[in-house]
């Protein structure tokens, strides 16, 4: 118990990854309007950016900001791909959402199980 | 603020190296804020703590001294997606609710719980969040190197915009592209992609 604690409370912006990834998941899952899907898709995407700017963290470093004599800083890379990330995170969210719209207006339904219904009558 | 424990190296439980106030109130407002975005049943107030919820990771995103990624998270995340979303619904329909709540899926409860058992299953062989010793910061040839380097091959004082913008420039460019690809994308879709005068 107390090793199951030692690793939750060093661990614990990975837990918090796995749990934010998690519920993101549970969103794509269960809730049927697919608006809702997007928002899980993106606290998904969030979960892991969380991920890489932990893995960059370093207790007592600076924002990698290099001044002379400065230091130690948290590692920039994974910064880097995660600012990356999100702006293709931002185009995803876009066009899924502008499917979303034309879905609505072809079925007038945002509803995943109402849109299968729908479309297998067709 | 100093690293006090005398032995940083390896997969041990670090003593000095543990979850902070700052770190534990901000966890629990991400966590609470996710868990309401999952659950509120009107999509407005979805949208709405999931915004709070973006500004809350931004400020985590800060406290682990990610201040490019925290000031982008806050604009994209807790703007630019706020305002899509907000966009959309008027687009489309607020389904009108009598529930505050969703009902629980449970199956898919238990699928994310088998989820988090596999994931977490392999916290303990990561690093101590911020452990100078892991891998990641330990390594001179990389890390280390952009670190010793990047003013001097690119002038940029902040690390994070010379990888960015001089060693994986071409690496930006192909996300100005995507950018590009979904924005005609989107318009396509929507059936906008003629301008008339």
């Amino acid at each position: 118990m107390t090793d199951f604690l030692g690793v939750v409370t060093t661990r614990h912006a990975y837990a918090l990854f796995v749990l934010l990834s998690a519920i993101g998941l549970y969103m794509m899952i269960a809730n049927e309007n697919l608006v809702k899907k997007i928002i899980g898709l993106n606290m998904f995407q969030t979960g892991v950016f969380l991920f890489f700017v932990t893995s960059a963290y370093r207790i007592g470093g600076a924002a990698p900001i290099v001044t002379e004599g400065g230091g130690p800083y948290v590692s920039p890379l994974p910064q880097v791909i995660v600012l990356t990330a999100i702006v293709v995170g931002i185009s995803l969210t876009a066009v899924g959402l502008a499917l979303t719209i034309r879905l609505y207006s072809e079925y007038g339904t945002l509803r995943a199980d109402a849109l299968r219904e729908v479309i297998g009558d067709e | 603020m100093s690293v006090a424990a005398p032995q940083l190296a390896g997969l041990v439980p670090l003593q000095s190296v543990g979850i902070t106030p700052i770190e534990a109130s901000l966890f629990v407002f991400v966590l609470l804020t996710a868990v309401l975005t999952a659950l509120f049943r009107d999509v407005l107030a979805s949208i709405v703590v999931f915004a709070a919820y973006s500004l809350g990771l931004a400020l985590l995103y800060t406290f682990y001294r990610a201040p490019d990624v925290g000031l982008t998270e806050a604009a994209i995340g807790a703007g630019v997606t706020t305002v899509f979303l907000l966009l959309t619904i008027a687009k489309t329909t607020r389904p009108a609710t009598d529930a505050r709540f969703e009902a629980i899926n449970w199956p898919a409860v238990g699928v994310c719980g088998l989820f988090v058992l596999v994931v977490a299953a392999t916290l303990p062989a990561f690093p101590a969040v911020g452990d100078p010793a892991s891998p990641i910061l330990a390594n001179a040839d990389v890390t280390g190197y952009y670190l010793a380097n990047a003013y001097d091959e690119t002038g940029a004082e902040n690390a994070v915009t010379a990888v960015l913008a001089a060693y994986r420039g071409f690496d930006t460019f192909g996300e100005a592209i995507v950018v590009f690809a979904a924005g005609i994308a989107s318009l396509l879709v929507l059936g906008r992609e003629v301008f008339t005068a």
